[in-house]
């Protein structure tokens, strides 16, 4: 059997990861975790992950899509599909004042809302890597 | 600094100076006096008064110059003019340029009393106007944030593990005990999705939705609405018929949003509907508008109560009782129309029924 794929979930809800990781565990996924972005971006320079599932609002406010915009410069990283994983929806990531947080402004591959539907998670978790995978063949 | 409310008098004569100053002893006021217009518009620059008293009459610069240089420098300083002349167009003339109100000459130390109070309350609440519209903004700005953190993150948390929970349990839950987690998780869907609402009206602004419009065909989204709403209809054995052209030319917009809209709106006919009737959603190209009628033949809206309805946080009242509505909905769906330049209007009979009719600007077709 293949190996299973390898997720990062960053994500400061402790509660909120749990419920995520147990669907993408029940689904043969191998899973990690970081609970902020420092270990996040930590995890991603010590390992090879498949997709990164991606919290917005972090810590003092948007540090999500900081950690989206490092990905996008880095190489290696930016082969890597995101997933947001976000409480607040597209319209409402204007209200911060300052700080351009509006998930265009970076290229991730998909947003969706929490909470999120395990079926609707898990669909969109398989494609990403597959769209990823696709790619990568396409590349070689 | 003390919390003295300072007062100002500008005038030339020194009798008035110094009577005024005597009245007001005791009073705990910081009293300044200024025999001529130039030094007493320094001392307004040096001290922001709270109050100024301005002599009409004066030597060297007019008082109603001095009036004009006040309320030009700081708007919230009250200035009273005295006019030694009491004629009304004098005291008119310097009203329409600012004064808060006028003291004729000559006056009772009660009159003088009495006109200084005045002004300070007025101060008062212009400052406090001031705060309080700070304030205003301030939570607006802030409340996107609260909300969304401290409300909803703790809800989706709880709605995630209620997902997971349900099913890694469905082989061994009972019909029963699944429904009693339907029950968990629908009413905790609602509490997202007025968190949603709270913020749509209160934080959002709606226009910046205009980014992302696409053009959309109107049947999808009518479509998609009515998928979503659909389980409430069942639930009071409501029929949703709708009668919508398949050749109407697109909308220009953002989709999830007009969805959203529809759906508060047909949600809302269902809500005021009786069980077991109709609600029927209607659509039309009229005049290069894309033309949605929702209509249902339900307990309607008294007329005095139309211009309410899509207004921020109506709910209905007497007549009806019905279960929870939160009532902004519609306030939401009125902002989303009105961020895609539509309208939005309402007719409606009490115990026939409303009519909700959405007009939204057709895409042109290319030729």
């Amino acid at each position: 059997m293949a190996e299973p794929k390898k997720l990062l979930i960053i994500d400061d809800d402790p509660d909120f990861v749990d419920a995520i990781k147990s669907i993408l565990d029940g689904a043969g996924y191998s899973v990690d975790v970081a609970y902020n972005p420092k270990t996040g971006l930590q995890a991603l320079q010590n390992h090879v992950y498949d997709l990164l599932l991606l919290d917005i609002m972090m810590g003092r406010g948007a540090e999500g899509i900081m950690i989206a915009r490092k990905l996008r410069k880095d190489t290696k990283l930016r082969e890597m599909p995101v997933l947001i994983i976000t409480g607040i929806r597209e319209q409402m990531a204007f209200l911060f004042p300052g700080e351009p947080v509006h998930p265009r402004f970076v290229a991730v591959d998909e947003v969706v809302e929490k909470p999120v539907e395990p079926k609707l998670l898990l669909e969109k978790v398989s494609t990403l890597i597959d769209m990823a995978e696709a790619r990568k063949a396409k590349l070689t | 600094m003390d919390n003295k409310p300072t007062i100002l008098i500008i005038d030339d004569e020194e009798v008035v100076l110094d009577s005024c100053t005597m009245i007001l002893v005791g009073g705990n006021y910081n009293v300044m006096t200024a025999q001529d217009g130039m030094t007493g518009l320094k001392l307004v620059d040096e001290l922001q008064p709270d109050l100024v008293y301005i002599d009409l009459k004066m030597p060297g610069i007019p008082g109603t110059e001095v009036l004009e240089k006040i309320t030009e420098k700081n708007p919230t300083i009250v200035a009273i003019v005295i006019t030694g002349y009491a004629t009304v167009t004098s005291a008119v003339e310097a009203m329409k340029k600012g004064a808060y109100d006028f003291l004729p000459k000559p006056f009772t130390p009660d009159e003088f009393r009495l006109i200084t109070k005045r002004g300070l309350e007025r101060r008062r609440l212009i400052l406090e106007t001031i705060s309080l519209r700070k304030d205003k903004e301030m939570l607006r700005e802030n409340f996107a944030a609260i909300v969304s953190h401290e409300l909803k993150s703790p809800l989706g948390a709880i709605q995630q593990n209620l997902f997971i929970l349900s099913d890694e349990l469905s082989n061994r839950l009972t019909e029963s005990e699944k429904v009693k987690f339907e029950h968990m998780k629908s009413r905790i869907d609602d509490l997202i999705k007025l968190i949603n609402s709270w913020l749509r009206v209160y934080s959002v602004d709606m226009s910046k939705i205009k980014d992302s419009f696409t053009a959309i065909p109107v049947h999808d989204v009518i479509s998609n609405a009515i998928e979503d709403i659909q389980p409430q209809a069942v639930r009071k054995d409501i029929q949703l018929v709708t009668n919508v052209s398949e050749k109407l030319n697109p909308i220009e917009g953002d989709k999830t949003s007009l969805e959203e809209a529809l759906v508060n709106i047909i949600g809302n006919a269902i809500k005021y509907s009786y069980p077991s009737s109709k609600v029927f959603v209607n659509a039309v190209e009229n005049n290069g508008n894309i033309e949605i009628d929702v209509i249902d033949t339900g307990v309607g809206i008294a007329e005095e109560e139309l211009p309410n309805v899509l207004s921020d946080f109506y709910r209905g009242g007497s007549a009806q009782s019905v279960e929870g509505s939160h009532g902004i909905g519609l306030t939401v769906s009125r902002k989303i129309i009105e961020a895609h330049n539509g309208t939005i209007c309402v007719k409606s009979q009490l115990s026939h029924g409303t009519t909700f009719t959405i007009r939204l600007p057709s895409m042109k077709k290319k030729v």
